[in-house]
């Protein structure tokens, strides 16, 4: 179990790496890291602090340690926008993204669950088909056009809903919707085939022979068995979801990293931009695993795999 | 000690129930969503024509505009020009008793402050200040403005100066102003969530009690989209929004509960053209007369823009220096070509083209678009790069010209009633150096004048000569070709009162409170 | 939007169904109107006739037959303004197919195959880059670099590679231990003989499935790099962007968001049915996919 602990928190700090990597790659393709980092009224003065503390006359090596340095503190230079550092300003963001995620995890599992369940049980019925069709427009459709849809009919249309912003939980149910539907496809199959293995063991069998009502069979011996495989991935589709708000979040103005940071790419406030990827790695990277180790300890079979 | 408890929950329950009617009673507390939201609420910082917005709930200039757009004394209560051998002097007296909202009295040295941190280069506003040498404090409601020559453009933004603490200012510095603004303005701040919101209160203590708002609070909501602006007013979550898309405003105008206004924003519409290199075709007039007759400019105010927008030859009706008699370059195609020929260009010419988008200015990008795409029809064939609002006042920023070639649709701002000065010293005169978009042009002639506008401070004269400079650049096609006013459009529900007043883009909110 | 590389993990319905017409016809039209758009659209996708603009459908009130779909504000026709935007998504959708595909799959056999050292740093940087989110990744290329096809095709690639190459590399890890290779290896052929002979062709049909499937998803998500208007610049002509474009008149001019909006998800599901069907076909046995 330790080593695995280990091998998992090895693999996750690669992978941060990794990402900053990235990050200092794509600061150096644009020719002029300087220009990115500092806002267009800067001083000489200020350009050639700049590329001291960037270290753009030093070997490669060094400048990203320079990077990896400054950034393993959080800094990645100030918001230009808003006069603060550019983590800083997205931290105070975070927030709302991860309950806009979670809203459409939430979301998801709600309606995955019921469909994964009901198509097993109802294999090649017109409930498998439905559910199926449901679950693969979820996929086709983006998220960003499902909010607006869902914007037009349900908030202005309706007047149900409230179209923008964040607050009660009545703000949170369309942008929830909008983000959620996509991974149901992906959930549902997984659930719906899980179930049909479980459906068909010896061990529920068994419980059909002695009687038991298979409505008290599908809902709750084989669901309890059949979720894991699709608890195990949550982790994944949680990390998802927080890549996916990003659209979501200007669709419905909502108050989140992603929105701060495509309003930054547009202001080219690099700064807030680059803080942006890394912290939404970083998030990604933490809560897979944190979901891994979980079910390492809860699941000793995850382990082995 | 369960009767004490049942006896606490009764008392704060009760307290509640006060407080909230007297909140009631209080005039009450209004939602509203604003499109665009401003990143300075520092007056002596700001750069940009959406940094007003906040600035003019907080803060106070000397001079200001009557929602009949008629200049009259603000803070100042009276100020003379005279010439005193070389330099010219503007000697203000101030209003005596006016409170900023942490209770310190203004003061004529508040304003000195304001005019040290107003020429700082860090301004970025330094330039409308550039003949103003110091302003000498007499006592503490009497100051002198000492200019090293005329400049009657200072009129025109109220003599510039704004009202901010100075002790305040100095105790918590940059940072500290940016946090909680503090002014003499009708309202004062409470708490902002940037891209969130703004909360502000009333402020009891306003000199002006006649134009003291009856709302409590105001609460300014930021809601970029359109869609879900309009939303959120038809829904009820705020009962003001400005901005209404154009497309809506049948539609809103025939809602029951929703009253409607329009005004002409301080903004002008133009296509500036970077004519300062010898060999760029833009700097052959023919090329760009023939840019200007290539684009129909009513069909685009009345399809796209739903007529929400002021066609202009140069100046707009009620800017200081109008001339009903220029009119507008006709929509001719065929003239557009046959000047393109004449200039060289038989086979047209290829353009970068730059598409300024802003949230503030609707369809501003379909707009834009189009114009190019009417260009491509003649033959001026359009490479479009957009230019997000940040981004441009970012290139505008730069003390040095803009990186760019080609086209832009672009833009210059004034305040009410306009003035076209400072901003035609800027993208007219060659060497640019007036507040916004730098020049693109070089004119001796058209400098000389604009020098002379620029050092006047007979208003009459002011006038002549805005005319005069307006026929010769309408002439030569000098200095980019304006195209409209646009008209912003305020909306809300009857269950409020409101106003238009002209500062902060008409946004300046004195006049709101809930209806009896 | 979301990331799509993960779902790779779906198990797929068993059971072979009959050949999804609808579903093939769909992408052939998708790919007809991409080929051959400019001589079939009945005007010049970025043509602007003001007079016209906001014309709703043929069959609504007031709509023209001139304009089957109606136009957008500013007189365009947006039946035009759709074949050219099948156009880009197809042509984007290819080149990131190719190259995600190529690089991809080459990583995953070689990891699959060697084993060992070259296994681990490639799983590594598989790692590496799926712990970077791909919205975000495309954020910040797109400051970095012009917009534009280029930026979103190397975005896609960047972030669908690993895709490939992860399943590859599990197919190539079994294939290792079959008969056939390890007698050809007895047999003294080369190794790139190998890869080219003996390889290749037992992955091509994982390949087929994975590039159908990554169709419909590459375009769900250059369309959503396009709305944001990180991704196709005007004048050229992406559904996402008219998606865009379309939102500020939502309440005005259902069309607009709606047609565009219509278009990615019929080629979406399109592809992600018949990439269903090919997989069903090729191994009936469910399995990783």
């Amino acid at each position: 179990m330790r080593q695995y602990i280990y091998k998992r928190l090895w693999q996750g700090a690669i992978a941060i790496v990794g990402a900053l990597f990235i990050v200092f790659i794509a600061q150096r393709l644009s020719g002029d890291p300087v220009a990115l980092l500092l806002p267009m009224d800067a001083t000489e003065e200020d350009f050639a602090a700049m590329r001291v503390e960037l270290g753009l006359d030093r070997p490669f090596v060094v400048q990203f340690g320079l990077f990896f340095s400054d950034a393993v503190r959080g800094d990645f230079g100030d918001s230009y926008l808003w006069n603060q550092p550019a983590m800083s300003l997205l931290l105070d963001r975070l927030p709302a993204t991860l309950e806009l995620a979670l809203a459409g995890l939430v979301f998801a599992i709600l309606l995955a669950v019921p469909l994964g369940v009901l198509s097993a049980a109802y294999r090649g019925g017109w409930i498998d088909n439905t559910a199926k069709l449901f679950a693969m427009l979820g996929q086709a459709m983006p998220g960003f056009w499902v909010g607006l849809l869902l914007i037009v009919v349900i908030a202005v249309k309706l007047q149900w809903l409230p179209a923008y912003g964040r607050g009660t939980l009545a703000h949170l149910i369309l942008p929830a919707i909008a983000l959620g539907w996509y991974p149901v496809a992906a959930m549902t199959r997984t659930l719906r085939s899980s179930m049909l293995d479980i459906l068909e063991s010896d061990y529920i069998r068994m419980e059909r022979a002695v009687g038991i009502p298979e409505r008290l069979i599908i809902w709750r011996y084989a669901l309890r068995n059949a979720a894991v495989p699709l608890v195990t991935m949550i982790g994944v589709y949680f990390a998802n979801m927080l890549g996916g708000a990003f659209v979501i979040e200007v669709v419905f103005a909502w108050p989140g990293v992603g929105r701060t940071v495509v309003e930054a790419v547009f202001a080219r406030d690099f700064p807030v931009v680059q803080a942006g990827v890394v912290l939404a790695s970083v998030v990604f990277v933490v809560v897979n695993l944190i979901v891994d180790l979980s079910y390492g300890f809860i699941d000793p079979r995850i382990r082995h795999d | 000690m369960r009767n004490n408890g049942c006896f606490i929950l009764l008392g704060t329950l009760a307290l509640i129930f006060v407080a909230s009617s007297l909140a009631e009673g209080d005039g009450g507390h209004i939602t509203v969503a604003f499109g665009a939201e401003p990143t300075q609420v520092d007056p002596t910082r700001t750069s940009a024509g959406v940094d007003g917005y906040f600035i003019g709930l907080f803060y106070e200039q000397l001079l200001g505009t009557t929602p009949e757009l008629e200049r009259v004394n603000w803070l100042a209560e009276a100020w003379q020009v005279t010439q005193q051998g070389a330099k010219t002097i503007i000697s203000v007296s101030i209003r005596r008793g006016v409170k900023f909202h942490n209770g310190d009295e203004l003061t004529a040295h508040d304003f000195r402050y304001a005019y040290q941190r107003q020429s700082d280069p860090a301004s970025r506003q330094a330039g409308r200040l550039r003949y103003v040498d110091d302003v000498e404090v007499l006592d503490d409601y009497h100051f002198n403005m000492i200019l090293s020559q005329p400049d009657a453009s200072l009129i025109s933004l109220n003599l510039d100066l704004f009202a901010i603490p100075r002790k305040y200012y100095q105790a918590v510095g940059d940072d500290g102003v940016q946090a909680h603004p503090i002014g003499t303005g009708p309202w004062k701040f409470v708490s902002r969530k940037p891209r969130e919101e703004l909360v502000v209160e009333r402020f009891d203590d306003y000199w002006n009690q006649d134009l003291k708002p009856k709302a409590k609070r105001l609460t300014i909501k930021i809601i970029p989209e359109d869609t879900t602006r309009v939303a959120a007013f038809k829904t009820g979550a705020v009962d003001w929004i400005d901005a209404v898309p154009p497309a809506q405003l049948e539609e809103f105008k025939s809602t029951p509960g929703v009253v409607v206004a329009s005004r002409p924003a301080p903004n002008n519409l133009y296509i500036a053209m970077i004519a300062i290199d010898p060999t760029n075709p833009l700097a052959n007039v023919k090329v760009r007369l023939a840019i200007a007759h290539a684009v129909d400019f009513d069909a685009i105010i009345e399809y796209i823009l739903y007529g929400q927008g002021i066609r202009t030859a140069q100046l707009a009706p009620g800017t200081i220096g109008y001339e009903a008699s220029l009119k507008p370059y006709p929509y001719d195609p065929d003239k557009a070509r046959q000047l393109l020929a004449a200039a060289g260009y038989k086979r047209g010419i290829n353009v970068p083209c730059y598409n300024l988008t802003t949230p503030r200015e609707p369809y501003i990008k379909e707009m834009g678009e189009a114009m190019f795409a009417y260009l491509g029809v003649v033959g001026i064939r359009c490479r479009i790069v957009q230019l997000e609002y940040g981004a441009w006042i970012n290139l505008v920023r730069v003390n040095a010209r803009p990186v760019m070639d080609g086209i832009v649709s672009t833009m210059w701002g004034h305040g009410l009633p306009g003035d076209p000065t400072d901003a035609w010293s800027g993208h007219v005169h060659t060497s640019g150096d007036g507040w916004g978009t730098y020049s693109y042009h070089s004119d001796p002639e058209l400098d000389d004048m604009i020098k002379q506008l620029r050092t006047t401070m007979d208003l009459k004269r002011q006038e002549e000569l805005i005319r005069a400079v307006a026929r010769v650049k309408h002439e030569r096609v000098a200095g980019g070709i304006p195209t409209y006013r646009p008209l912003i459009t305020f909306a809300w529900s009857d269950r409020i009162e409101f106003k238009p007043w002209p500062g902060a883009f008409w946004r300046a909110m004195r006049e709101i409170g809930l209806r009896e | 939007m979301t990331d799509i590389t993960r779902d790779a993990e779906i198990t797929t319905t068993e059971g072979q169904s009959g050949f999804p017409f609808i579903a093939a016809t769909v992408l052939t039209i998708v790919v007809v109107c991409a080929a051959f758009g400019p001589w079939l659209a009945p005007h010049a996708a970025d043509a602007i006739s003001l007079r016209d603009a906001m014309t709703p459908p043929a069959w609504e009130e007031g709509g023209e037959s001139g304009f089957l779909l109606g136009t957008d504000n500013l007189g365009r026709d947006i039946l035009s303004r759709i074949i050219a935007g099948a156009r880009v998504s197809v042509v984007i959708a290819a080149y990131a197919i190719l190259l995600s595909g190529g690089i991809g799959a080459a990583l995953g056999m070689i990891a699959g195959y060697f084993g060992g050292v070259p296994d681990s740093i490639i799983s590594r940087l598989i790692d590496v880059q799926m712990s970077v989110p791909s919205l975000p990744l495309a954020l910040l290329f797109a400051s970095v670099l012009p917009p534009g096809e280029g930026m979103v095709i190397l975005v896609i690639v960047m972030t669908y590679w690993t895709w490939y190459a992860r399943i590859v590399r599990g197919e190539v890890l079994s294939l290792r231990e079959r008969d056939f290779i390890a007698l050809a290896k007895v047999a003294g052929v080369s190794t790139p003989i190998i890869f080219i002979r003996h390889l290749t062709p037992n992955i091509l049909n994982t390949m087929l499935v994975l590039a159908t499937l990554q169709f419909g998803s590459v375009i769900v998500f250059e369309a959503g790099l396009s709305f944001l208007g990180l991704g196709i610049q005007p004048p050229q002509v992406s559904w996402g962007g008219m998606l865009s474009d379309g939102r500020n008149f939502i309440e005005v001019a259902w069309w607009l968001i709606t047609i565009p909006g219509i278009a990615i998800m019929a080629s979406c599901l399109a592809s992600n049915i018949l990439g269903d069907w090919l997989r069903d076909t090729f191994d009936p046995v469910r399995r990783q996919l």
